[in-house]
């Protein structure tokens, strides 16, 4: 069906979402500016990026709440200006907000959401009492949702965009205000459901975007900054390497050394940490040794997303 | 059917909350008990009626001695002359006078006969006594049937005149307070999916196929069943308080439901314009409260200028005012509110149909 609707709009069959140029100006101030983006179906794709990136308001235009200022999208080879109420059919949301019925129990939420969607109302009772139990939430199912802790609504938040079965799923920072336990269990979860849906998530945490994501767009003040798998943005991005030192006696000697031997070399109480395009092991520990420096502890730090975003807006992720 | 899953929704939402039930309940029960003391009272209203009788048959005697003289709250004074009566009306010692023409006993005795007659009555009465006057024609009506064994109400050939006075009555005040808490399920009606708005559980329903006209009509259809409960505690105080409904019960229901739904469909419009329930709801008050005084709820309205009662017969309201008094206290039938009921089926009709429309527009911004 999707398949004959690409066909007659001519879409490339192999992009669950397309954007071209997609703006939103909020009375003079630029959200989204002009991006273009191309996710292929059951890829997942996270968009990492701080508060105020511009994220959710690119979600709330694919998912057909925003009218775009400028530019268009496809989501399913439909377009999001024509035929909202397609895209509608096909997809589920899990907002930033946690929206849910607050005088339902769990199971009346599931359910109604499930009913808008046209789910039978026999499917709905084998798979929501399936989604209850995989989100932890089964024993609860009876009761309203304004007694549930911020976690369980949460979890319940993502479940209402998964009831319908949906061939798209957007995410807007799910594992957000969930402690440490229940976001590992939302990320696992998360995990299991790749590669069956075409999945949009959005977040802030970059190891969530390095951990689950197939592919990472940075974005930063409404534009995509960097584009590609967390390794070819850590690598391609990342010309340089650092390497980080635990030792005694780091004298003004021993920094004045190894200064002149690297771009950048800092020092704070017993350990230093030096950054070069190119660095070898071995060769830094002799050469701090050869300055009369003890060396307790070495290792290669490995580059994050978080440096990724660093190097490439000067700014942190968390402001 | 995506519209009834949303409708049962609204409803579960409102009665699992017993604060914002309470109030549905309380606020309009509140308004009944206080007017109801206030005009209500135990001591019913005793007229002074005027009567000349010019037929001055045997029946017509009859009807004078027998059915006038035991309706509890007039007392009868005859007279033979039509200026002596008027005279004492202009006095005040008289709130209404009645004239029996010629031909009321052969009209009686046809009644009785084969049941088909025309039998009139003309009352004079001062038009500023709105309140007392409909009483005594409700009054009147129904002792001329009981007394002809009619069904279908006499022909009253009413003739007010301007005297002042200041009286009021129950029977006349009720329909008015009852159309009042009917007007102010705007508010009600608005702030429901302003709530939903305000707390994005409207934009997470939005993200579903669901149409904008199935979003009206769902909110509406839980909102109509508050308000067919409330209609229902209205008229059980109404009648508690002594209001009499001359005529048919189910024809005074579907006046008020109609109302309702013109209500409900201008909570919805403003809530489609609005963005927060303090928005909404300020917006709500602002357009029922002077709607409600120029819609005749609570006084006549025919002392105020022609173009606020112009403005105001736009308005759905004062034609329900002008429809359940007619109903309750006169005992018209469905043609004499039919002009009524069509405008005010018309009016709903339309504004849901703006309410659709704005609310398509506004749910993508
Ligand atoms: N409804 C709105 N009206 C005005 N400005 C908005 C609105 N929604 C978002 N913005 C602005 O748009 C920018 C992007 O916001 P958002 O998409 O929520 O970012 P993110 O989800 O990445 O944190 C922010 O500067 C925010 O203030
Ligand atoms: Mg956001």
């Amino acid at each position: 069906m999707t398949g004959r609707a690409a066909k007659a709009t001519g879409v490339n069959d192999t992009f669950a979402i397309e954007t071209f140029n997609l703006t939103k100006i909020f009375d003079g101030c630029l959200a989204v500016d002009g991006i273009d983006l191309a996710i292929k179906k059951g890829e997942l794709f996270a968009l990492l990026g701080p508060n105020g990136a511009g994220k959710t308001t690119t979600i709330n235009m694919l998912c057909c709440l925003l009218k775009p200022t400028g530019g268009t999208a496809r989501v399913m080879g439909y377009d999001i200006n024509q035929e909202p109420y397609k895209i509608k059919e096909v997809i589920g949301v899990s907002p930033q907000e946690t929206t849910l019925s607050e005088r339902l129990n769990a199971l009346e939420n599931l359910n109604l959401i499930g009913r808008l969607h046209g789910i039978s109302p026999r499917k709905l009772k084998t798979w929501s009492k399936l989604m209850l139990e995989t989100m932890g939430l089964a024993e609860r199912a009876r009761d309203q949702v304004r007694k549930f802790s911020g976690g369980m609504k949460r979890r319940l938040n993502i479940a209402l965009a998964l009831i319908h079965n949906p061939q798209i799923l957007f995410l807007d920072e799910p594992t957000l205000g969930l402690d440490p336990q229940a976001r590992r269990a939302v990320r696992q979860y998360i995990a299991r459901l790749n590669g069956d849906k075409t999945i949009l998530l959005t977040t802030h945490y970059m190891d969530e975007a390095d951990f689950l994501a197939d592919r990472v767009g940075i974005m930063d003040e409404g534009k995509i900054a960097a584009l590609g798998t967390s390794v070819e943005l850590k690598t391609e991005m990342l010309a340089t390497h650092t390497m980080v030192v635990q030792a005694w006696n780091l004298t003004q000697k021993v920094v004045n050394d190894m200064r002149s031997r690297y771009t950048q070399v800092a020092v704070d109480k017993g350990s230093m940490t030096i950054s070069d395009q190119r660095l070898d092991f071995k060769e830094i520990v002799d050469q701090l040794h050869a300055a009369g420096a003890v060396v307790r502890s070495a290792h290669i730090k490995e580059p994050t997303l978080e440096d990724v975003f660093l190097k490439i807006t000067g700014k942190g992720l968390r402001e | 059917m995506r519209f009834w899953q949303l409708s049962l929704r609204s409803f579960k939402e409102t009665y699992r909350d017993p604060l914002a039930l309470g109030f549905l309940l309380a606020f309009p029960l509140m308004f009944m008990l206080l007017f109801g003391a206030a005009f209500g009272g135990d001591t019913a209203p005793s007229y002074t009626i005027g009567v000349i009788d010019e037929d001055q048959t045997t029946v017509s005697q009859s009807f004078v001695s027998e059915a006038l003289a035991s309706v509890p709250t007039i007392e009868i004074t005859t007279f033979t002359e039509t200026n002596t009566a008027l005279e004492q009306l202009e006095l005040g010692d008289l709130r209404a006078y009645i004239v029996l023409p010629e031909g009321f006993g052969e009209q009686v005795l046809l009644s009785w006969q084969d049941g088909e007659a025309d039998i009139a009555l003309n009352i004079t009465y001062d038009e500023s006594d709105l309140m007392a006057s409909e009483q005594i024609i409700a009054s009147i009506n129904t002792a001329t049937r009981a007394f002809a064994r009619i069904e279908i109400p006499v022909t009253i050939n009413a003739n007010p005149i301007n005297i002042e006075t200041e009286i009021t009555n129950i029977d006349y005040i009720a329909p008015g307070i009852i159309i009042f808490g009917l007007l102010i399920m705007i508010p009600t009606s608005a702030r429901i999916m302003l709530r939903d708005k305000e707390n994005r559980f409207l934009s997470r329903l939005l993200t579903t196929p669901t149409r904008p006209w199935e979003f009206i009509s769902s909110y509406s259809l839980s909102l109509v069943a508050i308000a067919i409960t409330q209609i229902i505690v209205f008229i059980l105080l109404g009648w508690l308080f002594g209001m009499d409904i001359v005529g048919s019960i189910l024809l005074a229901f579907l006046i008020f439901l109609l109302t309702a739904i013109c209500s409900i469909g201008v909570g919805m419009v403003i809530a489609s314009l609005t963005k927060s329930e303090n928005q909404g709801e300020s917006l709500s008050w602002l357009f029922s409260m002077p709607l409600a005084i120029v819609s005749g709820v609570w006084f006549s309205v025919e002392f105020m200028p022609s173009y606020i009662q112009t403005l105001a017969h736009a308005f759905p309201f004062s034609h329900a005012v002008d429809a359940a008094r007619a109903v309750i206290t006169r005992g018209v039938g469905l043609e004499a509110v039919s002009g009524d009921l069509v405008f005010l089926a018309g009016w709903a009709a339309g504004i849901f149909i703006l309410g659709t429309i704005l609310f398509g527009r506004t749910m993508r911004s």
